[in-house]
């Protein structure tokens, strides 16, 4: 099949958490562009129907149904009715998640709930959504599961006690998925973003400029490295995360934008 | 779908002698892209081959040349890739693929030899880097990809020289990337894993055979499967990528 071909999603499914905004909604617009049907969980009904309106206009089938992904049993409900309303599954992306419990917070100051409440919506999350559909993916002899970590996922931050840690343990998750199912055509890689601001402005623009890049990344991005990454043309790639960061984990070692000279 | 059309670019691939060689160059062909190549010797067997990865690519409806130079060797890139721009256009994709092997007891290894892996391995990255670089600075595009082992940051007995050539790839790969992103040029890096026809390691078949089970996806690669993440990271929606090495191994990597 020429390259291209093994880009296109047609005819696949693909179940997307946080699909109602930013970097989901976004996902899940390349792979609608893509072929793609679309499964869309999110906790508030109306940023899913949003997406789901953007969806259709791109000629493909959508469903909205929100989720508390943190719920173990509404995930596996989720995925059951998923399987039953589209016949199949091909691909899960583990995207819901957010860093503002316990955000900037001391260690003393730190409480379990903030804990509880940020290790559970970025990584148990994502392994309640996997351990559900993995069995499905097996018995039709293969899937994709795509997990959204974070740049935090290989750093560490001054009162960051609950963002990065869940964040390298879906890293973790993700090489522990690949390993263990690769064998059954099961594909699983993880996607690392920079910084993409939710909204711009003349202030973001400034802000951007700090980057390594000299600019924020743009929301529209990041749906193209899903579909790669949900297509038959990353067949042996499994296992892996790349970042997409216009470079800034590469720039870490000084402050970004800082340029050596010897003159 | 519009996404990853390379219509109207004009890639370079080097060390184009190979069978990943020929993957990479048929891909970008087929995504779109005029496609040029150049071999590193004269040996008349690597000049048959180049040609004969070119006619594919013409076979597709593009346009490029095979040339023969030593890549390495600065004057003779600026002038080769000067012509090239001239009769096929602005080259945007620069692809160094040029790769050699050597496998052999690092104390068994004598100066010369290390200095030529090291040659054939990393200054015929750096330098038509450089050349295609600057045009592509001047014209504020462009994306290069170079083509790494994994054994880049791992290692495996016998191949520490070969090791520290392709760790020399990926630092560069880097470094690069952030000195050249902000004018619109990515530099990223293929990591690749034990492949089918490909000189390493791999080739002791009593080695392939562990390694075909010790694979997570239980089979070695082919030189087709690095072709999706190519066309991915060459493309014009893969511009936030940058100094990251995508690693298309199977997942053996993952590996303790």
């Amino acid at each position: 099949m020429a390259i291209r071909d093994q880009f296109d999603l047609s005819g696949k499914t693909a179940i997307i958490t946080g699909a109602g905004s930013n970097l989901g909604r976004e996902m899940a617009l390349a792979m609608a562009e893509a072929g793609a049907d679309i499964v869309g969980t999110g906790r508030r009904p109306e940023p899913l129907e949003e997406t789901g309106e953007l969806v259709r206009a791109k000629g493909r089938r959508y469903l909205a149904r929100p989720t508390d992904v943190t719920d173990s049993l509404a995930v596996d409900a989720l995925m059951a009715e998923a399987v039953v309303e589209f016949g199949r599954i091909d691909i899960l992306v583990n995207n819901a998640g957010g860093g503002s419990a316990g955000h900037g917070k001391t260690l003393p100051e730190h409480t379990d709930e903030d804990w509880y409440a940020g290790i559970d919506a970025n990584l148990s999350s994502a392994f309640f959504c996997a351990r559900a559909i993995v069995p499905h993916f097996i018995e039709q002899g293969g899937g994709r599961i795509i997990n959204i970590t974070s740049g935090w996922g290989f750093r560490g931050g001054r009162n960051q006690f609950m963002y990065p840690i869940a964040k390298a343990g879906v890293i973790s998750l993700t090489k522990c998925l690949a390993m263990t199912y690769a064998r059954d055509g099961v594909r699983v890689s993880c996607i690392a973003p920079g910084a993409f601001p939710h909204e711009l402005g003349p202030e973001t623009e400034q802000r951007g400029a700090m980057q390594a890049a000299g600019r924020f990344g743009r929301m529209e991005e990041l749906g193209p490295l899903s579909v790669f990454l949900a297509s038959d043309a990353s067949e042996y790639l499994t296992g892996e995360t790349i970042l997409i960061d216009g470079g800034a984990i590469a720039a870490g070692v000084t402050p970004a934008g800082l340029v050596p000279s010897l003159d | 779908m519009a996404m990853f059309d390379l219509s109207g670019k004009h890639a370079l691939v080097t060390g184009a002698m190979g069978p990943l060689q020929r993957a990479l160059a048929v891909g970008l062909a087929e995504a779109g892209a005029d496609v040029s190549l150049t071999t590193a010797t004269t040996a008349m067997a690597e000049e048959v081959q180049a040609n004969s990865i070119l006619n594919e690519c013409w076979s597709i409806g593009r346009r490029g040349e095979a040339l023969t130079l030593s890549i390495a060797d600065e004057g003779a890139v600026e002038a080769a890739v000067a012509g090239l721009e001239e009769r096929i256009g602005p080259i945007s994709i620069l692809v160094n693929a040029s790769h050699a092997v050597v496998v052999k007891p690092f104390v068994e290894m004598v100066s010369e030899e290390e200095l030529g892996l090291f040659s054939r391995n990393v200054e015929s990255v750096l330098v038509p880097t450089r050349v295609v670089g600057k045009r592509m600075l001047e014209r504020g595009q462009g994306r290069v990809v170079n083509v790494a082992s994994i054994l880049g940051d791992r290692g495996v007995p016998n191949c520490a020289v070969f090791s520290a050539t392709q760790g020399a790839i990926v630092g560069f790969t880097k470094a690069l990337g952030i000195e050249w992103i902000r004018q619109g040029v990515t530099v990223n890096a293929l990591g690749v894993g034990f492949y089918e026809d490909v000189p390493g390691p791999q080739q002791d078949p009593a080695l392939r055979e562990i390694l075909e089970k010790y694979i997570p996806v239980r089979r070695l690669g082919q030189a087709a499967d690095l072709q999706g993440a190519l066309v991915y990271l060459v493309s014009d929606e893969a511009g936030f990528i940058d100094s990251e090495v995508v690693v298309v191994d199977g997942a053996i990597s993952v590996h303790a």
